[in-house]
């Protein structure tokens, strides 16, 4: 990194929802950065606030939901306090986001040309001739053929592949520094998903976007990521390098999600299950949000909740991994 | 070999899309014409399911493997073939005949939130079949056998007077098993019994289906989507493409030697753990619409090996030296 400051930097984010009976915490103490041109997975189970944690990047929470404290830090500006107004020339232009369902994101009465230009002009003063010629060059990128023909089509006259492309495309029209992307591919076959993920890995890696990928495959985010989080009931419980935490994850629970996947298994054996459920946002236990469901849980566990150790380059939440840590170094000390 | 438990034979599935008599016709050049149209969701596949086996079905959006599993059912009617069970037709009968074997044949659904009943009890739920098939049982005997099943599934006989919407999604997965368990089936159709749930939840979820397996001697036809789950679970594969199987094989056999380039293609795109970018097949094209039939190999249009004579012929199940029974010319020729 030439400059230490990353191009995107979460602190402290705390969510909530006030609903009646008082508010439900949603995302608790979020920190996390993206560096330029840096793709990271963001990943959990439903439930977990990974979609909550994209939406808020945009600022985007729809009430009753609302930013309860902490920063979310945009080339060093904070969206969190930002206007309205303010937002608007971010959204969409410096960063944009991908939505999972592409029948819902396109409106189904605009010809794609329609909705391209517009999204264009909304940004840039330029005539509708200029933003034509930028959205054939974007559907090109995305390998759309024949994309000049594309442009007067309807969204149903597409394949569920090509919209997905389509939404891309519009992603990419105004060359944001960052996509965000919440389970581009989960509506999708999977010859048709691998397909867009390497479409997407490759136009992220040209153009220098950062990419944010939300998602709760594993797979997709071993192949695509440079690093991840995992989060648990509205918490970051492990963050890292990809590799690293997909060869040997730390917490308990990112162990279980690794375990608990059939090609983990032996063919016909059973299969590493972790018990029980994510627990609803209304009864979050004390302390470890993951201590009910946990092999390892302790006292110290069900009544408070971890800081972050490091281990390697690894950030966890868990007693368990700093007292194994704890136990190590004072094993070399006794040792020297 | 012993005689299979079900077996399908020649089965056709057309859905007419044309309407009536009326919507057909059409006044053209100064002559009435008619005109004709269907979705021809499967195209002859024959299939043998041997008792104490899990058959896996997979293949995309659109190639028809539900409507294997809803035919085998008798939910839907085949346009043509047969379905036997147990040595006997079942496809053709009516009433009170087919009672015998809807009780021997249960079927789980992917949706957990839409296949129960929400005005009813789990009580009421797990109850309803046991009545319906063995009015002969008592109600201390139905009510007995309702807490063996949800015993035998994780569920606490406690909640059966709590209705479906207060359960999360595996429970209530769970639930359907049971009751599909409730009147002692031999034979289950599970169609997508695990999509709709969490990664660590569909591993709860499959391991209860296997345990049922074991202790209860059930036979499974299971259709599914996801190869990974495929691998662990099933013992057989049928590989479906545009309602044609287009190979079948062991479990192993297929997974260690797929030879159909649709098969390779399929199982190259699922994304693995230790993969650093995405690493598949690239096939031409999209899957073609199954109301207008290409000629010859279904596959022939995104095929990499297609010939003249794939363009013309239909390729049949042709068992190879692997022990795999594939259905494509460039394998029997030796190309492949």
């Amino acid at each position: 990194m030439e400059n230490n400051t990353p191009l995107l930097e979460v602190k402290d984010l705390d969510v909530r929802f006030a609903v009646r009976g008082g508010d439900l915490t949603a995302l608790r103490g979020i920190s996390f950065s993206l560096d330029k041109g840096e793709r990271l997975g963001l990943v959990g189970e439903s439930g977990a606030g990974k979609s909550v944690a994209a939406f808020s990047i945009l600022n985007l929470i729809a009430r009753p939901g609302y930013i309860a404290g902490g920063q979310i830090l945009f080339e060093g500006r904070d969206l969190a306090a930002m206007s309205e107004r303010e937002l608007r020339k971010i959204r969409g232009n410096r960063i944009a986001m991908i939505f999972q369902d592409p029948m819902m994101t396109l409106n189904p009465v605009l010809s794609i040309g329609t909705q391209m230009v517009e999204a264009i002009k909304a940004h840039r003063r330029i005539s509708t001739k200029a933003a034509r010629d930028i959205a054939v060059g974007k559907l090109r990128k995305v390998q759309i053929p024949s994309p000049e023909k594309r442009l007067d089509q309807y969204p149903h006259e597409l394949s569920g592949g090509m919209r997905q492309r389509v939404i891309i495309a519009i992603a990419l029209l105004l060359d944001p520094e960052i996509i965000v992307a919440d389970e581009p591919t989960t509506a999708l076959d999977v010859t048709i998903q691998a397909e867009i993920m390497a479409l997407l890995l490759d136009l992220c890696e040209q153009e220098n976007v950062a990419l944010m990928l939300i998602t709760h495959d594993l797979g997709v985010v071993s192949q695509v990521t440079q690093r991840m989080l995992v989060m648990y009931s509205g918490r970051i419980i492990e963050q890292g390098p990809t590799r690293e935490i997909i060869n040997d994850a730390q917490h308990p629970y990112t162990q279980g999600l690794i375990n608990a996947l059939p090609q983990m298994g032996e063919p016909g054996a059973r299969l590493f299950q972790i018990p029980g459920s994510m627990p609803s946002l209304k009864n979050v236990p004390t302390g470890c949000p993951f201590h009910p469901r946990c092999d390892f849980a302790t006292d110290q566990c069900r009544q408070t909740m971890p800081e972050y150790v490091r281990s390697g380059n690894v950030d966890v939440a868990c007693y368990e991994v700093s007292n194994l840590i704890e136990q190590e170094k004072n094993m070399q000390e006794a040792g020297s | 070999m012993t005689s299979p438990l079900v077996e399908i034979r020649g089965l056709e599935k057309r859905f007419d899309l044309s309407g009536s008599l009326l919507e057909q016709i059409t006044f053209k050049n100064g002559r009435f014409q008619r005109k004709q149209e269907a979705v021809h969701a499967i195209n002859g596949v024959d299939l043998q399911v041997q008792k104490g086996e899990a058959l896996c079905v997979v293949g995309e959006s659109g190639c028809g493997k539900s409507t294997v599993a809803r035919t085998v059912m008798g939910l839907l009617s085949p346009s043509a073939g047969e379905v036997h069970y147990g040595g006997s037709r079942i496809d053709n009968l009516k009433g009170r005949d087919v009672l015998p074997y809807r009780r021997k044949m249960q079927m789980i659904f992917q949706n957990p939130y839409a296949s129960l009943n929400p005005r009813m009890t789990i009580q009421q739920t797990l109850e309803e079949p046991i009545h319906f098939h063995r009015p002969e049982l008592a109600r201390s005997e139905v009510r007995e056998k309702v807490q063996e099943v949800m015993q035998s599934v994780g569920i606490d006989p406690d909640w059966g007077s709590r209705f479906g919407h207060e359960f999360s999604g595996g429970q209530r997965q769970r639930i359907a098993i049971a009751r599909a368990l409730a009147v002692d089936p031999e034979f289950i159709v599970a169609d997508e019994p695990i999509s709709a749930l969490d990664v660590s939840i569909q591993a709860q979820v499959l391991n209860l289906l296997m345990e049922a397996q074991e202790t209860r001697n059930l036979t499974y036809l299971f259709i599914t989507h996801d190869l990974a789950v495929v691998e662990h679970f099933g013992t057989r594969v049928a590989v479906m493409y545009l309602g044609r199987v287009c190979e079948l094989a062991d479990t192993k056999t297929l997974f260690a030697e797929p030879r159909h380039p649709y098969t390779q293609a399929l199982l190259s795109a699922i994304p693995k753990l230790e993969d650093d970018r995405p690493n598949y097949i690239r096939l031409q094209g999209e899957v073609p619409t199954p109301v207008n039939l290409p000629s010859g190999c279904v596959f022939h249009g995104r095929c990499p090996y297609a010939n003249e004579r794939c363009r013309q012929e239909i390729p049949q199940l042709i068992a190879t030296d692997g022990g795999a029974q594939v259905a494509c010319h460039a394998v029997e020729e030796g190309r492949l």
